[in-house]
């Protein structure tokens, strides 16, 4: 526990402007894909446990695209609906059948799909890890804002994502398909009797989240080398976002991202051989205290 | 205990039946019953990881050891015995290691292992031999205390790597003096946190103050093995202002840390030395790598600079149409010494293998001078090529290695020994 | 269950031991003596895990955490004091069931899945402190220099066969009170806290105490699967803490059957013999492993014992008994 090195810190302006941007950094990619897991839960009651897997899908077509249109934008947009395409075909074939079914259910096939994704990434892709490379138009020197550093690349992400979170509340809260969604979420059977095609819902809602996933995956390529497996990590992050933001809860999953990408960036200087234990114990007192989470609803 | 006793009486019964049915038959037939053992190939098990995250190391571990056995087999084999390779995915698991290579040797007729797992499957397999009693070589873990800690030491157990202490010490001397001619007093490191990363760091900046009292270690930042994100710890290098950074960030890990580093501007006016760069893995898929990087030598066709290196790359690269990484001649190796034992042993009896192992020089493309011995003091390999240098993008890669001097590591080796209590 | 049903058990139960222990005196495989082993070390775990998921209606994702007290806690006592393997036996399964009081403690009164993930977290930070506290438990190299194993009894446990004789006699023992215990009139109440807490609540039952009770009994018992891996390995790593170990023990169950007591031994069988199979066949067992669980989720639906339980029902009109 460095606790003078802490003190040390938030005490200097730049090194606050640094950690912060540091925690947006890491918050906003989580973002994305908490988002996609808490919208698949709220809406059709289901724990996507394949969820890292559908990131890792996003980053090596997104790394595909780039090698054959040299462009990152084509290259992030393939990755989302390509990971997009996948997860309609996944509900619609697997998931559904396990919809009423035991949790334990939803996480044996989940698995399957992990198991088998990870396999087929290493056929189709190699063992061998990958790396995309920043592409040309990124390449410039990071900004400095009192003292703090932070690169161009990043600049555009947390812009990116942020624009998905304004998008996605207006999307829920202003329109009429966003009040569809939050209706079959609450009350899916009524939504049904109403005329409304819940299964089209569904479909379209795990595509979302899907789609998500995917596009952080195509967003994080360039920094990030991908290897078969490499969902594993994202995925229990966005489990620990999810809880402590509240399950079903989109605020939630941007609350909870923030949070811990803040706890990590922060924590690194305070606990820098602890910061995995401190992020269970934050989840475990949520869980003790409010397991609805910090902006979910006590129902459900 | 009755049951034991009663359990062996009968398997040796057995055994009795067995051999005379089969001496009864042979003789039936006109054939003396030796020769088919004779024939019966022999076969080497080889556990090691192909899937998940590490796959890279199975895989090239593999092609270098097939290699080596079909050489060998192209030769005669052992007076026309020809050697299996049975080569089995633990997938990374301790547990899965454990099981695999007992199950090679006790069902899939394995007389030894060449272990090309990484090290805690390594230490995993150990304990089997210890148990089993079978010859066994470890060819990817680099960790000291598998050799030298004499509670590991057992007469049938080798490794056939390079040992985390020799190449820290051929390190520092090198980053020493580079640090002495560029003024680098202030150093920081950024290394993966587990057994490796503290290990080897703390041993290279063990040396380095050795070589350079000058050297001051102000930080170092520890990220988690397959993190992907270095945020954090490249802000923290940014704030420490060092000359210098040290890492033993290998694989995916370095790219992605060096990638990220860039956007960063972190390398800007600074020395990197990161041991694990000059790989070929790494050198082919860091798009953009740095100026003022040194590393050393993981893999390189040009370090020895000789024809038989060239050659093995050359036939590696044919072969399996990629690039050799640092398991490959570590198996490379370990295959060789292998084959060297069962011949010099003219058979696969463990105890004559192990005894013509300990002290065994062979010819290999990766000495510093053109051969490699199995120490017998304590079951490792030295005299292999440990070099340090600056890196460029494009081969040879190191064009000015600094080839360690094996009188210095080895004095100084002992010298650590002793401080760990290794030896008296 | 009276005092006849559970004689009568005790005596099949005797009557499977004592084939076990006559394979290895028949035939010389040693594949089968291997198998044994693990298999006795799994089907203890993922019987203890069916104790809470089944019968107590806790679907728990950190079960491993037990497992790997187990084989940490007598790869530790063994390696630094030396003591008799069956006094070791016992302080080890003490301390996993201490820490399953602790942490059941917090997590029994949570519902569904954030008991699930709750004793998950545990389970992650359980590993965390396992791989941060290296000098004690050698980090993520695991527990290094091997496990010493002084004979006592007459069995040698270097020797693979005693090691399995040992293992199947406190395998099938372990699962034989596991058994008592679950047709107890405790076993009942679990059962019933588990379809109606409610309906217990109000006919007296401290609800609570009956969980905890369940979740300690569960984590010794996980305890026990995991020293005899520890011995089979001769040491403990730090991946028998991790959730994918804990996943194991829930795929065992569901392949099994959560509802039949002896559905997750089958289950372990079944997994454990998939995984040779495939690893000898085919380098992708990812994709073979994979589609073979997509087949019992999708196809089967149930554990193989609930499939063939509900066959039989309505084949012939009875309800059986679990």
């Amino acid at each position: 526990m460095d606790s003078e090195a802490l003190l040390d810190c938030v005490t200097s302006l730049s090194c606050i402007v640094t950690q912060t941007s540091t925690g947006l950094i890491v918050g906003s990619l989580l973002f994305l894909v908490a988002t996609g897991l808490t919208l698949i839960f709220g809406v059709l009651g289901i724990v996507n446990f394949a969820h890292g897997s559908l990131y890792m899908l996003g980053a090596y077509i997104a790394l595909s695209a780039f090698r054959i249109t040299d462009s990152f934008i084509l290259a992030a947009v393939a990755g989302a609906l390509g990971v997009g395409l996948f997860s309609l075909f996944f509900e619609r074939f697997f998931m559904r059948r396990v919809y009423g079914a035991d949790v334990l259910m939803q996480l044996l096939v989940c698995y399957a799909f992990i198991l088998i994704l990870d396999d087929a990434v290493k056929i189709i892709w190699g063992s061998e890890f990958q790396s995309m490379g920043m592409p040309a138009y990124f390449q410039e020197p990071p900004v400095f804002i009192a003292g703090g550093v932070i690169p161009v690349f990043y600049i555009y992400l947390i812009g990116i994502s942020a624009s998905i979170g304004v998008g996605l509340w207006l999307l829920l809260s202003k329109t009429k398909i966003g009040k569809i969604v939050r209706a079959a979420a609450v009350n899916p059977s009524m939504t049904s009797a109403l005329g409304l095609n819940t299964s089209l819902i569904f479909a379209g809602v795990f595509a979302f989240g899907g789609a998500l996933a995917g596009l952080a995956g195509a967003l994080a390529a360039p920094v990030r080398s991908m290897s078969p497996g490499m969902g594993f990590s994202i995925l229990i992050e966005s489990f620990i976002v999810t809880v402590i933001g509240g399950m079903g809860s989109v605020s939630g999953a941007l609350v909870g991202a923030l949070l811990i990408g803040l706890i990590r960036s922060f924590g690194s200087i305070g606990f820098p051989y602890f910061i995995e234990g401190i992020m269970f114990i934050a989840m475990a007192i949520i869980l003790v205290v409010k397991p609805s989470g910090l902006m979910g609803k006590e129902t459900r | 205990m009755k049951k034991r006793s009663q359990a062996v009486a009968s398997q040796q019964r057995r055994q009795v039946i067995k051999g005379s049915v089969a001496a009864l038959g042979l003789a039936s037939i006109g054939l003396p019953s030796i020769s088919l053992a004779q024939n019966k190939p022999i076969r080497i098990g080889m556990p090691t990881i192909l899937s998940g995250r590490v796959a890279m190391l199975g895989e090239s571990s593999r092609n270098a050891a097939i290699m080596g056995v079909e050489a060998f087999n192209a030769a005669g084999g052992l007076n026309g015995r020809m050697v299996e390779l049975v080569i089995r995915d633990s997938k990374g698991r301790p547990d899965e290691a454990a099981r695999v290579t007992r199950e090679l040797v006790n069902s899939d007729g394995c007389d030894m292992i060449l272990d090309a797992e990484a090290s805690s499957g390594a230490f995993a397999v150990h304990e089997v031999a210890r148990d089993l009693g079978f010859l066994v070589i470890h060819t990817c873990s680099e960790t000291s205390s598998l050799t030298a800690d004499p509670k590991m030491r057992i007469p049938n157990g080798f490794r056939a790597a390079r040992q985390g202490v020799h190449d820290a010490i051929v390190g520092g001397e090198y980053a020493g003096g580079v640090a002495k001619e560029k003024g680098l007093n202030r150093w920081m490191s950024i290394s993966p946190d587990y057994s490796y990363g503290l290990d080897t760091t703390a041993e290279f900046f063990e040396y380095l103050k050795y070589f350079n009292k000058d050297v001051e270690v102000v930080n170092s930042v520890w990220p988690k093995l397959f993190q992907a994100d270095y945020s954090e710890p490249i802000t923290r290098l940014l704030q420490g202002k060092p000359q210098a950074i040290y890492s033993c960030l290998w694989g995916g890990d370095l790219t992605s840390f060096i990638d990220q580093a860039s956007i960063y501007g972190l390398m800007k006016d600074r020395q990197f030395f990161g041991v694990n760069m000059a790989d070929y893995a790494v050198l082919t898929a860091i798009k953009a790598v740095p100026p003022n990087i040194h590393s050393g030598n993981r893999y390189l066709k040009s370090i020895p600079k000789t024809a038989q290196n060239a050659a093995w790359c050359d036939a590696y690269v044919a072969k399996f149409k990629t690039m050799p990484l640092n398991w490959s001649w570590e198996n490379a190796v370990g295959i060789d010494f292998m084959l060297a034992a069962i011949k010099q042993a003219n058979g696969t009896d463990t105890a004559k293998m192990s005894e013509a192992l300990k002290g065994m020089t062979i010819k290999s493309p990766f000495g510093t001078d053109g051969t490699i011995t199995m120490r017998a003091s304590d079951h490792t390999i030295i005299d292999y090529a440990i070099a340090w240098g600056d890196l460029t993008t494009k081969e040879p890669y190191m064009a000015k290695p600094n080839l360690g001097n094996w009188k210095t590591v080895l004095e100084l080796e002992k010298l650590w020994m002793k401080s760990k209590g290794y030896i008296s | 269950m009276t005092a006849g049903s559970f004689s009568r058990e005790a005596l099949i139960a005797a009557i499977v031991l004592a084939v076990l222990i006559l394979i290895p005196i028949f035939s010389d495989s040693s594949a089968a003596v291997d198998f044994g082993i693990r298999l006795a070390a799994f089907a203890v775990f993922a019987t203890s895990l069916n104790m809470l998921v089944g019968f107590g209606g806790m679907v728990s994702f950190g079960h491993a955490l037990y497992f790997g007290a187990g084989a940490y806690s007598f790869g530790l006592i063994m390696q630094h004091f030396q003591l008799p393997i069956p006094l070791a036996f016992v302080l080890a399964v003490c301390f996993c069931a201490t820490v399953a009081a602790v942490v059941g403690a917090i997590c029994v009164r949570l519902k569904e899945i954030y008991f699930a993930f709750l004793t998950l977290a545990f389970q992650m930070l359980f590993h965390s402190i396992i791989i941060s506290w290296t000098s004690l438990t050698g980090g993520d190299q695991g527990l290094m220099g091997g496990l010493p194993r002084p004979p006592f009894l007459g069995l040698d446990l270097v020797n693979p066969t005693d090691l399995y004789w040992f293992a199947v006699v406190v395998g099938v023992g372990s699962l034989l009170a596991m058994r008592y215990i679950l047709q107890s009139p405790f076993g009942y109440t679990l059962r019933m806290v588990r379809d109606n807490p409610d309906r217990a609540k109000f006919l007296g039952v401290n609800v609570w105490r009956v969980k905890l009770l369940a979740f300690v009994l569960a984590g010794g018992f996980a305890g026990v699967g995991g020293i005899i891996m520890a011995l089979l390995v001769s040491g403990a790593f730090p991946e028998f803490t991790y959730w994918t170990m804990s996943g194991e023990a829930v795929f065992m169950v569901l392949m099994g059957g959560v509802n039949t007591f002896i559905g997750p031994v089958l289950g372990a069988a079944l997994l454990l013999g998939f995984n040779d199979i495939i690893t000898r066949v085919t380098e992708h067992h990812g994709l073979a492993l994979g589609a073979i669980i997509l087949l019992f989720a999708l196809v089967f639906k149930h554990g193989i014992t609930d499939f063939i339980v509900q066959g039989w029902q309505r084949i012939t009109g009875k309800k059986v008994e679990s």
